[in-house]
């Protein structure tokens, strides 16, 4: 077995400074507060859905209009979870779109200023959103609309900064075990979520929405004056400095105006200036970088099976089984918890093996047969737990490292070293499309349950996770014939 | 309105307010009488000592071999009272209610509402009503106005404890009219018009050649479980003559009762600025003071 040069060399945490450890804790919450702040709202739909409707009580006694029946936002409670229902969607696809553009943005512009202004704004956005409203008794829908559409945008600008930091900061070698650890911020920051808001739910829903945002917006000053993006910021030598460019057989796949660029010897340390001066790669350059196009199409079919799972699973759990909603919302967690280990385990697989396609394609081809034995899953709440912690282990696990370790090694690929800032345009690249993907999954799966039944959904994930292999085939193939070449010569020459 | 948890209790609070009462105006006529008056307070339980003022009676007709019988008889349906410096009483304000003045004339001279507010000193007679030193309407003489209705001014003395309609062609149901008056204990009505409610919403119905009248209405939120009645964190009260009304249990307040204690601002923003602040300076000291400019 071929361990890289950096397992060699001493283990792999002695070589991280305190800043290290610093980056990877501050870019950890600072997702973590963007995804509490999502699930605040989801968590307190019941309680929005009641402040927004009349009460619908059938009494004889009288029920005084100022207490019970002021607000007619809505009719009843069913049109607004569907408007609820309707945000959420909003959200998504405004979020996707947003991914795409803070990429760009992000790599043009510091990417400490960036993620900042976007923690900062977007906890602004949800405090008009859930606490101003409130305080004003202005209720209007088109003003919640609109206002979630920027919240999407804003909220967007943290992933593919984050993942861009952390990819400066940890090289390829150890990349995949310490991406895979850290994509547990977006389960921590449910956690965090679920919990901030139930501790306030009772002082009213606003409380929930100004505590969350108010966390979020502290957490964006921190940012802007704790974070380094990068180790040259201070002088330290970049992480590109210290890989060893033992992969370059495909280098000169795309030819032309790059290499012009790289010839430049932009990563020496005394020449500060350069790093940032480096002109960053454009949309279209960052879409045809290899591997981009498929990582993204294949993410879009993981992500719809990933999230479908995050939005619908209680609600499966409760309407299958006859389980209670709190119940069905805790057993839940099990399957970010498969996620979390199954993301870090063969994240660290991938760094051992250097490759990570291969280990994409064992995962999902088990997850294929884990499906199928989580559909038939009796009802049992410990087997079923194993299960779900069992299916989140190889859906949870690829789809984590596809978002965040594979974005980075996409973005950091030596095609494009040295040459230009690709990082936060490639990750927004990946994950919008994924999240386009989960936008149109939360419609469907709705339909399919709806018209076809609960199985109908499973034979849809089964399908959604094959074109995931499938779009990502070129690249098994390919790093497979890397990995015998490899083998061969070892044989060869041991 | 009552508080509710104060009904269980009541039974006790007669007798402890009759000894009250026994002991003080002892106290009171050994001072001099021409300097003191006595003051009826506590209006809130007013409605609570009506209900159970047979037991007073007692008192007072043991009472009856003491001087000045006539003092303590003036002060009858007070549970709460105590003597003030005579001529603090009188306030001077009298706010411009419409309900007041839009029946020409004052409060008849010897009408059950004018008997009632010279009972009380601290009480006021301005033009049809009779109001307490804030301005409250406490009681309301409408008698032989000529309303076929109470008109829209009528839901303004929804606070009054006594009001007088006889001599009026009123028509229709009242029972609206008087929603929100949950002070109300005695009604006086022209003969053919029924109390509001119906019989059962009032303890006492009295018919007289000229007038009826209804006295005391009933609790109905205790007669019937209240748990079931009201949406969630409500509870039960009393809505006026016959009415019953869901407002929030005690220790729920807001929109359909959603809400419980207060969330302390102060506190959380104080916490989480100085939290801020100190990792701000933290990390701007280990991490980014050596940062170059970008």
């Amino acid at each position: 077995m071929a361990w890289p040069s950096i397992f060699q060399r001493g283990t792999l945490l002695s070589q991280f400074s305190h800043h290290h450890v610093v980056v990877f804790l501050l870019t950890f919450f600072s997702y973590s507060l963007l995804h509490a702040s999502r699930k605040t709202f989801s968590n307190v739909k019941v309680s929005i859905s009641k402040q927004w409707t009349p009460s619908a009580f059938n009494t004889s006694i009288e029920l005084p209009v100022e207490i019970w029946s002021s607000n007619h936002l809505f009719p009843n409670a069913e049109e607004a979870t569907l408007f609820l229902g309707t945000l959420d969607t909003i959200f998504l696809f405004s979020y996707a779109v947003g991914l795409f553009i803070s990429g760009i943005i992000g790599d043009r512009l510091n990417l400490r200023w960036v993620l900042s202004f976007g923690m900062c704004s977007s906890a602004l956005v949800v405090f008009v959103f859930g606490t101003l409203t409130e305080w004003l008794h202005f209720y209007n829908k088109g003003l919640y609309c609109s206002l979630w559409i920027v919240n999407g945008l804003l909220q967007s600008t943290g992933w593919p900064c984050v993942v861009a930091v952390m990819g400066s900061w940890f090289g390829k070698a150890g990349r995949g075990v310490v991406f895979g650890l850290w994509s547990a911020c977006a389960s921590v920051g449910n956690i965090l979520g679920a919990c901030l808001a139930s501790s306030v739910l009772q002082y009213g829903y606003e409380y929930a929405f100004l505590v969350t945002a108010a966390v979020q917006f502290a957490g964006g000053i921190i940012i802007f004056f704790g974070l380094l993006v990068s180790p040259e910021e201070i002088g330290l030598p970049g992480i590109e400095a210290e890989e060893n460019f033992e992969e370059d057989s495909h280098r000169p796949l795309i030819s032309g105006a790059e290499n012009e660029d790289e010839a430049e010897p932009n990563y020496s340390i005394q020449e500060d200036k350069t790093i940032t001066q480096v002109k960053a790669i454009s949309f279209y350059q960052a879409c045809c970088l290899p591997g981009v196009i498929a990582y993204s199409l294949a993410y879009a079919c993981l992500k719809l099976v990933n999230y479908s799972f995050f939005f619908w699973l209680p609600f499966y759990l409760s309407n299958n089984f006859g389980w209670k909603e709190a119940e069905a919302d805790r057993l839940s967690i099990w399957y970010d918890v498969g996620g979390i280990i199954g993301g870090t385990l063969q994240g660290f697989i991938s760094d051992v093996l250097q490759k990570r396609a291969p280990v994409l394609a064992l995962s999902l081809l088990l997850a294929i047969g884990s499906l199928v034995g989580y559909s038939r899953s009796p009802n049992d709440k410990s087997i079923n737990a194993l299960l779900m912690a069992v299916t989140g282990f190889f859906i949870g696990g690829p789809s984590n490292m596809i978002s965040s370790a594979i974005s980075a090694d996409l973005g950091r690929q030596e095609l494009i070293q040295g040459s230009s800032e690709a990082l936060a345009t490639v990750t927004g690249i990946v994950d919008g499309t994924g999240s386009i993907g989960a936008a149109v999954g939360q419609y469907l799966v709705s339909l399919i349950q709806d018209s076809l039944g609960w199985m109908w959904v499973f034979y849809f994930f089964i399908l959604m996770t094959s074109c995931t292999i499938l779009f990502i085939s070129p690249l098994i193939v390919r790093e497979m014939c890397y990995l015998m070449q490899r083998r061969q010569t070892r044989i060869l020459s041991g | 309105m009552a508080p509710r948890r104060l009904d269980s209790p009541l039974s006790v609070v007669p007798w402890a307010a009759a000894l009250l009462l026994v002991l003080s105006v002892e106290r009171a006529l050994a001072l001099p009488e021409s300097f003191y008056t006595c003051q009826i307070g506590a209006g809130r339980l007013r409605s609570h000592w009506r209900g159970h003022n047979i037991h007073v009676r007692i008192v007072f007709s043991k009472m009856r071999s003491f001087p000045g019988q006539d003092l303590v008889q003036k002060f009858s349906g007070a549970l709460f009272w105590r003597l003030v410096p005579r001529g603090r009483n009188a306030s001077s304000s009298k706010p411009d209610i419409k309900i007041c003045i839009q029946c020409p004339g004052s409060v008849q001279n010897l009408s059950e509402v004018a008997l009632y507010c010279k009972q009380t000193p601290e009480l006021m007679l301005h033009a049809r009503c009779c109001l307490n030193w804030k301005g409250t309407i406490l009681g309301l003489d409408l008698q032989n106005c000529s309303l076929k209705d109470p008109g829209p001014y009528f839901p303004q003395a929804h606070t009054a404890i006594i009001i007088d309609l006889q001599a009026n062609p009123l028509q229709g149901d009242l029972a609206n009219t008087f929603h929100g008056f949950t002070q109300l204990q005695t009604l006086i009505l022209p003969q053919d018009v029924s109390c509001p409610g119906g019989i059962n919403a009032w303890d006492t119905v009295t018919f007289y050649i000229n007038n009826q009248t209804c006295q005391e209405q009933r609790k109905l939120c205790n007669s019937t479980g209240d748990s079931e009645m009201c949406p969630e964190n409500g509870s039960c009260a009393p809505g006026g003559p016959g009415l019953l009304q869901c407002v929030c249990a005690e220790g729920f307040h807001g929109y359909k009762c959603m809400r419980q204690g207060s969330f302390s601002l102060l506190m959380f923003f104080g916490i989480l600025g100085s939290t801020t602040l100190s990792i701000s300076i933290l990390l701007w000291g280990t991490q980014r003071r050596k940062a170059k400019a970008s």
